[in-house]
């Protein structure tokens, strides 16, 4: 632990919380891919947090990606070019709703976390006025 | 009324004292408050590094996280009040004891 751990905590924090944010915009800019029903649809991403060396520094970090329903949702839209014989197409299995509220959360976890950084600063910078 | 006669003080006990002890040498040299003062202002020297190489990368467009630059910065902005403090402190001591009464 160094000197200033707790902003170090609070900045991988800051990190975990960033790429959490980076996964939902990819998620909600891909919602309406459409793709023909031999191949794959748009796979959701989620980060996967983990403590970081845990006990001995602390701080958390993303330890991967999982990746949503690769099925998707079958739709049947027989004016797209990309529709096979009986018409259907294939679009990720997102919903936007549920995006939007992992959304919130990982902007108020990002909140969260500078405020600790805020708040440490602020208690370093009194300290600093101890005997004036 | 007689006056008793100053006689020799018998049974005069000088308290022996001891030796001093032989001046033993410290197992290990105690760090000094320079070389602390040193150490501190290298440390500082890094922390401003990391600052101003992250103010590069934001300048550049390189710097993937916004929060680092801004934490590295608020860590070698407390460094630096840390060190001068110390510095403050240490210079008072000096001219305390400047000005003391001889």
């Amino acid at each position: 632990m160094s000197m200033f751990g707790a902003i170090d905590n609070a900045g991988s924090g800051l990190v975990v919380y960033r790429k959490w944010l980076d996964a939902v915009s990819d998620n909600v800019a891909n919602i309406n891919d459409v793709k023909s029903t031999g191949e794959n649809a748009f796979q959701a991403r989620y980060v996967v947090a983990q403590a970081r060396d845990y006990g001995n520094g602390g701080g958390a970090q993303v330890a991967g990606v999982a990746y949503g329903n690769a099925e998707g949702r079958v739709v049947y839209s027989p004016d797209n070019p990309l529709a096979d014989a009986d018409g259907n197409v294939r679009m990720p299995d997102i919903d936007l709703a549920e995006q939007m509220g992992q959304l919130i959360i990982a902007q108020r976890g990002y909140q969260a976390n500078l405020s600790v950084v805020d708040r440490a600063r602020d208690a370093y910078a009194q300290a600093l006025e101890l005997g004036k | 009324m007689s006056i008793a006669p100053i006689a020799a003080i018998a049974n005069l006990a000088v308290p022996s004292v001891a030796a001093p002890l032989a001046a033993t040498p410290a197992a290990a040299p105690a760090p000094d408050f320079g070389n602390l003062l040193g150490e501190s202002l290298d440390k500082l020297q890094g922390a401003q590094d990391k600052s101003d190489g992250l103010a590069v990368q934001a300048a550049t467009g390189d710097l993937t996280d916004v929060h680092d630059y801004m934490i590295a910065a608020t860590e070698a902005s407390v460094a630096t009040q840390l060190t001068v403090a110390v510095r403050d402190k240490a210079v008072g001591a000096f001219n305390d004891i400047m000005r003391m009464q001889m």
